[in-house]
């Protein structure tokens, strides 16, 4: 189990290095796909199934669905992946800062510090991750509210903002 | 430190450097913004999980709600330089020509 936690997070570190080096944005997004569905895994590890749950639904299937349909405003006839060297500098560069910064700390690290304390969560009858997500909507309702009239702020701001014709940042078209 | 803390805080780091020392496309830079929001919210349900405080489960829940918003805005400008410019290549935001 330690193995397989050990194996996630390198997965996770070298697929934040894949977005942070700046391939390409269908590149790019692919590598946040991976960060996140390797860091639902490490989420699960934990314990936390709901919010790994949660995570998938609204992050993958939903936020970055939408970038993937932006990223047809970044095409490009040569799109960069990471074999160009501009890219794989900066991967390489990161790689070594990480490797680097892991050296600095590695000399106290055991066997038994990639996994928490009990591994055995998988049997509880409340999962704990899902019965602190309903405190939001018992104890912490005012903040529900606050949040819903965020949510309707942001959409009054991007349609202010996509509106061109008359007044706003496009121009008519 | 422990290495899953190492893991999320370096996830974070990258993703804020990969930000500033973006190249061509706003675009990345806004993905980049992405992979900074996911390394808080695995650090906080993380956090949550760890220390066995489920009532702290609630802020990666929220978090993630209000990032959403925040790409959302975020792709909107995308949107808003691409019909104007033409392009979202950063060299096109140039109107401030010193």
């Amino acid at each position: 189990m330690a193995y397989i936690m050990l194996t996630l997070l390198i997965g996770m570190v070298l697929g934040v290095i894949s977005v942070a080096s700046n391939p390409s944005p269908y590149f790019a997004a692919l590598g946040l796909v991976l960060v996140a569905g390797v860091g639902c895994v490490v989420l699960m590890g934990h314990g936390g199934s709901f919010l790994s749950l949660v995570l998938f639904l609204i992050y993958l299937g939903g936020m970055l669905v939408v970038f993937a349909y932006c990223a047809a405003l970044a095409a490009e006839p040569y799109p960069e992946a990471w074999g160009e060297w501009s890219v794989l500098g900066s991967v390489l560069g990161y790689l070594l800062l990480v490797v680097g910064a892991g050296s600095w700390f590695w000399g106290g690290w055991y066997e038994g510090m990639w996994v928490p304390v009990d591994e055995l969560i998988e049997f509880s009858v409340v999962a704990a991750d899902s019965g602190g997500v309903a405190l939001m909507y018992s104890l912490g309702g005012g903040l529900l509210v606050v949040s819903a009239w965020v949510l309707l702020l942001t959409l009054l701001v991007v349609l202010e903002l996509t509106r061109g014709l008359a007044r706003g940042a496009l121009r008519a078209v | 430190m422990t290495p899953t803390h190492f893991t999320i805080s370096s996830a974070f780091l990258l993703g804020m450097m990969g930000l500033a020392f973006h190249r061509t496309h706003l675009l990345s830079a806004l993905l980049c913004l992405e992979a900074m929001m996911l390394a808080l919210f695995i650090a906080l349900s993380l956090w949550s999980l760890q220390l066995d405080a489920t009532g702290c489960s609630t802020a990666p829940m929220l978090m993630l709600a209000f990032s959403a918003c925040e790409a959302s805005a975020g792709l909107a400008l995308l949107v808003a330089t691409a019909r104007t410019h033409g392009t979202d290549h950063m060299q096109a935001l140039n109107l401030l020509q010193c």
